[in-house]
């Protein structure tokens, strides 16, 4: 129980790190973000105007007045305006956010479901022709960039096949059937690689479980192999496994930009990266503070499981 | 170090040369504009045709290789330099600057990579230049975290203490026995940030915040040839390959240098081969539980089979303990795995025979043998501390052994289970059940897989050095545990060990094994009091006795069983050997009572 405790005060405060980190950094930027965002399209700015703005946005206060408010605001969920459209932020957010989330997650369970039984199948016949076939597709698999493979299933399967549409959202209320076909390229192009990574961390930690004496004290019970293999080698395999894919899952909190963009998914991500272009400020620091949140908290959890999984942590 | 991985090596080098070798190959102008012919398919020209600004598709694959693999570089090497000195520092100065390196990299480790680089690149604006230090910053974390766990490996070590006693700087300490410790991780995890920053690389192009147009990158040619890609396939076909098999290279050569940097053994499985050659011909010996006849296992290694085991026979007999003893290598553990058929996937039985109640062992399908193992034959080892799977309770591990072989409702096994734990001496053993091994001390674990071993009621129990790994008082106990289960219950006991004074207090009779064979058995005093082969006799005055003279090393060491003397194997190391002992290998013969020893010159003065 103390270890948990300990745990998650920790997580407060690298969150409060992170979100210190991400507030110093825009504010570092060499130039003024009131000029940048008025000079777009190379005119220069009436100094007036820009003065007004600097206003607006708070940028004439000190320093530490700025941050104070930044985070006695953090701490209430308001993340500002954004500078495009004067829309909330957060509101924003909470509108992108579950799709990232539905992408990550299809995505990882198409992972799991693939990766951890042919990684155990290719351990327990290590050297033979299905571990040799499956290893080869895994490398192939981890190297083809998920950009890639993302663009070529559109030209595939939809330009050339036309077996779903090349890309877009359909909202699960409105037409569930088409949100899932819509779902399907994108959760597919992750799950790819990611299966290759599961399988590749299924394969290893099967491989050096099976070498453990407990293994050996299990033969000599009398166990069969397939209890053996289920209670004694993939239980205990499955500790790395499950710490990397969640970690694995983290990054692509931020990692989905990528498929978003190619499928003109509208998550998070895609959210991000026309604040970056459009030097949204708030709109970037909300969001960027947001997935460091999510992704600290996943590691908490990581943890937390971790725990129980593995009796010799919790203490 | 271990093998080099040349293939990937040759190949990644020949990326390498075409790249830094684009300016001289003749190419056209990766750059220069042709706007009738965009889109225009292969021609002598142009071999891979061109693109949407009718720009040579070949020239600019090979431009944006280079683009690519010199900011991969660029930022692998910015990374490498400042984690490392990062790590180094942190590692080697503890304090407050350990404090600051560790902690600025897990900020950094808070924030998702891909998210970390368009962070900065919102702070600096895209473009190649901006690239290499958003790319060091993901990569560095990495490279700290190595130096750091490198440097306190190496600091603990006895040279480095040894350079710090005698005087050597701080400073000159670590540049000549740290760095070039730490550099084997270091270069696997600079092919890696290497690899992983092509790939963000061409993400960042091909998003439009990473090189700019229109310098050639494969990043940007993808994404530009999306718009095309119904007319032209294959002007987005020619960079998604180029990235992809240098990425491919490049992960082969990461694997292959991790593979060389830190070897590690693994799990092979191979199929347990049963002993076709028919049995040897010979009569059981009658009432011996366990009956084993000229024993002979191979291992392969790649210096050929070697035989860890040869023409091992012994004989068992209910209610009795046979004590093997030997030194490590012996071969001593190998018998008792081969008996239960637990080798290791390298190592196999060539010969022999093993009856187990008139059963032969070593010509049993394995699933007729799991059958007997844990029920009529069952085994403890010695570190009770991985025996044991961490994860599950200890009730549910004896309750495996008792269903495995005895199908039961789960409370009935967990009572018997419970009354187990109370026979083996476990206090509290209701509060033990649902206890993890880490919760119990090293004897009481030992106990536990006493009580699984029993579980069954075995007619056949070995222990292979159950008490090595325990307190001495703790040795003592559980001796005497394993004495009374075997009064109790008519047991046989074959006890593996390399203590004298274990196999003095424990053994009915004794065998012992030498460099793979057996040397002389007979009962324990007999042998204790007056042993017959020089190696028992040179064994015997090594052990330290109470009050008595100081124990005498043996000379020379063990043979290594890729060379064994062609004669008696101790003959090397006989203070009473002839010229007949190098080269005529003796066999066991009968010394007496119950007593064989494997010498020709037993009986000799």
């Amino acid at each position: 129980m103390t270890w948990l405790l300990r745990r998650l005060g920790i997580s407060l405060v690298l969150i409060w790190v992170v979100a210190t980190v991400v507030f110093l950094a825009i504010h570092m930027v060499p130039g003024d973000p009131a000029e940048l965002l008025l000079s777009q399209g190379g005119t220069t700015p009436d100094a007036g105007v820009v003065e007004e703005l600097r206003e607006q946005l708070g940028l004439t206060k000190p320093l530490h007045v700025q941050y104070g408010l930044h985070m006695w605001r953090l701490l209430h969920f308001d993340l500002g305006q954004s500078m495009q459209d004067d829309s909330p932020v957060v509101a924003e957010i909470a509108r992108r956010l579950p799709r990232t989330l539905e992408l990550i997650l299809a995505a990882g369970i198409m992972a799991v479901l693939i990766g951890i039984p042919t990684g155990t199948a290719a351990a327990m016949r290590r050297g033979g022709a299905f571990d040799r076939i499956s290893s080869a597709i895994a490398s192939l698999a981890l190297a083809v960039p998920v950009f890639v493979v993302g663009t070529l299933m559109v030209m595939v399967f939809a330009q050339m096949l036309r077996f779903v549409p090349a890309g877009g959202f359909t909202p699960f209320t409105r037409d569930p059937a088409q949100h899932l076909a819509l779902l399907a390229m994108p959760a597919g192009a992750i799950g790819i690689g990611l299966s290759a990574v599961v399988f590749r961390m299924t394969r290893a930690a099967v491989l050096d479980v099976m070498l453990r004496d407990y293994v050996r004290t299990a033969r000599a019970k009398g166990v069969t192999p397939n209890r053996i293999l289920v209670r004694h080698v993939v239980r205990t395999a499955l500790m790395p496994v499950v710490t990397i894919l969640a970690l694995q899952l983290g990054t692509l909190l931020g990692g989905t930009v990528l498929v978003e963009f190619v499928f003109n998914w509208p998550g998070l991500s895609g959210l991000l990266v026309s604040a970056v272009n459009a030097r949204d400020y708030p709109l970037v620091v909300g969001i960027i503070t947001v997935i460091s949140v999510l992704f600290v908290g996943l590691n908490l959890a990581v943890d937390v499981l971790y725990g129980l999984l593995d009796p010799r942590v919790r203490r | 170090m271990r093998r080099l991985p040349w293939t990937p090596i040759a190949a990644f080098a020949l990326i390498v040369v075409i790249a830094l070798l684009a300016p001289w190959l003749g190419l056209a102008n990766p750059v220069s504009m042709d706007v009738p012919h965009r889109l225009a398919g292969p021609s002598a020209a142009h071999w891979l045709g061109q693109d949407e600004f009718g720009r040579d598709v070949f020239a600019r694959l090979i431009w944006g290789a280079r683009v690519s693999l010199s900011v991969a570089v660029a930022a692998a090497a910015l990374a490498c330099v400042v984690g490392t000195t990062l790590g180094v520092v942190g590692g080697f100065l503890r304090g407050i600057a350990e404090i600051l390196a560790l902690r600025s990299i897990d900020v950094l480790l808070c924030f998702p990579p891909l998210l970390l680089a368009l962070l900065v690149v919102t702070l600096l604006g895209p473009g190649a230049t901006t690239l290499i230090p958003v790319l060091a910053l993901v990569y560095l974390p990495g490279f700290t975290r190595v130096a750091y766990a490198g440097v306190l490996t190496a600091r603990s070590q006895d040279y480095v203490e040894a350079m710090r006693v005698l005087g050597a700087g701080k400073s000159r300490i670590m540049l000549r026995t740290i760095l070039p410790n730490i550099g084997g991780p270091l270069l696997v995890q600079f092919s890696l940030a290497m690899a992983a920053a092509v790939v963000l690389e061409s993400g960042l192009s091909f998003l439009g915040l990473g090189v700019v147009p229109p310098a050639p990158s494969w990043g940007l040619m993808i994404g530009a040839a999306r718009a095309t890609m119904t007319q032209a396939p294959l002007l987005l076909l020619w960079p998604c390959l180029a990235l992809t098999a240098t990425i491919l290279v490049m992960n082969a050569l990461c694997d292959g240098l991790r593979d060389a940097v830190d070897p590690h053994p693994a799990y092979r499985p191979t199929a347990r081969r049963l002993l076709d050659a028919l049995a040897p011909g010979l009569l059981p010996t009658p009432r011996a539980v366990l009956d084993l006849r000229g024993l002979t296992v191979e291992i392969d290694t790649p210096h050929g089979p070697i035989h860890p085991v040869r023409d091992v026979s012994l004989q068992v007999f209910p209610g009795e303990t046979l004590a093997i003893v030997g030194e490590s290598g012996s071969g001593k553990s190998v018998t008792s795995l081969a008996i239960t058929g637990l080798l290791p996937g390298a190592a196999r039985v060539i010969s022999g025979a093993a009856c187990l109640d008139g059963t032969d062992l070593l010509r049993l399908s394995e699933d007729r043998l799991r059958n007997l193992r844990g029920a009529a034959m069952a085994m403890v080892f010695q570190d009770p501390g991985s025996s044991l799977n961490p994860v599950h309770r200890i009730g549910d591990q004896i309750a495996e052994a008792i269903i495995a072989h005895r199908p039961m409702p789960r409370a009935q096994a967990t009572s018997a289970a419970l009354a187990l734990l109370q026979r083996v001496g476990i206090p509290d053993p209701a509060r033990r059940l649902r206890a993890f091994p880490h919760e119990l001390s090293g004897g009481m674990r030992q106990r536990v897989m006493i009580a699984i071993a029993i579980a069954n009621g075995p007619r056949l129990l070995i222990a292979d050095e159950p008490t090595t790994a325990l307190d001495v008082t703790i040795q003592a106990q559980v001796l005497d545990l394993l004495a009374d289960l075997k009064r109790e219950r008519g047991l046989a006991l074959l006890f593996i060990t390399h203590s004298l004074p274990v196999v003095a207090e424990i053994a009915d009779r004794v065998a012992v094994m030498y460099a793979g064979e057996i040397v002389e058995t007979g009962p324990t005093a007999e042998v204790f009091l007056n042993p017959r082969h020089p190696y028992t006799a040179a064994l015997l005055r090594s052990a330290p006795v109470e009050d008595g003279p100081a124990p005498e090393g043996i000379a020379g060491v063990v043979p290594p069983p890729t060379a064994l003397p062609p004669g008696c194997i101790f003959a090397p190391r006989c203070d009473r050997a002839a010229p007949v002992c190098t080269t005529t290998h003796p066999a066991l013969e009968a010394a007496g009572e119950g007593r064989a020893v494997r010498c020709i010159r037993w009986n000799q003065p």
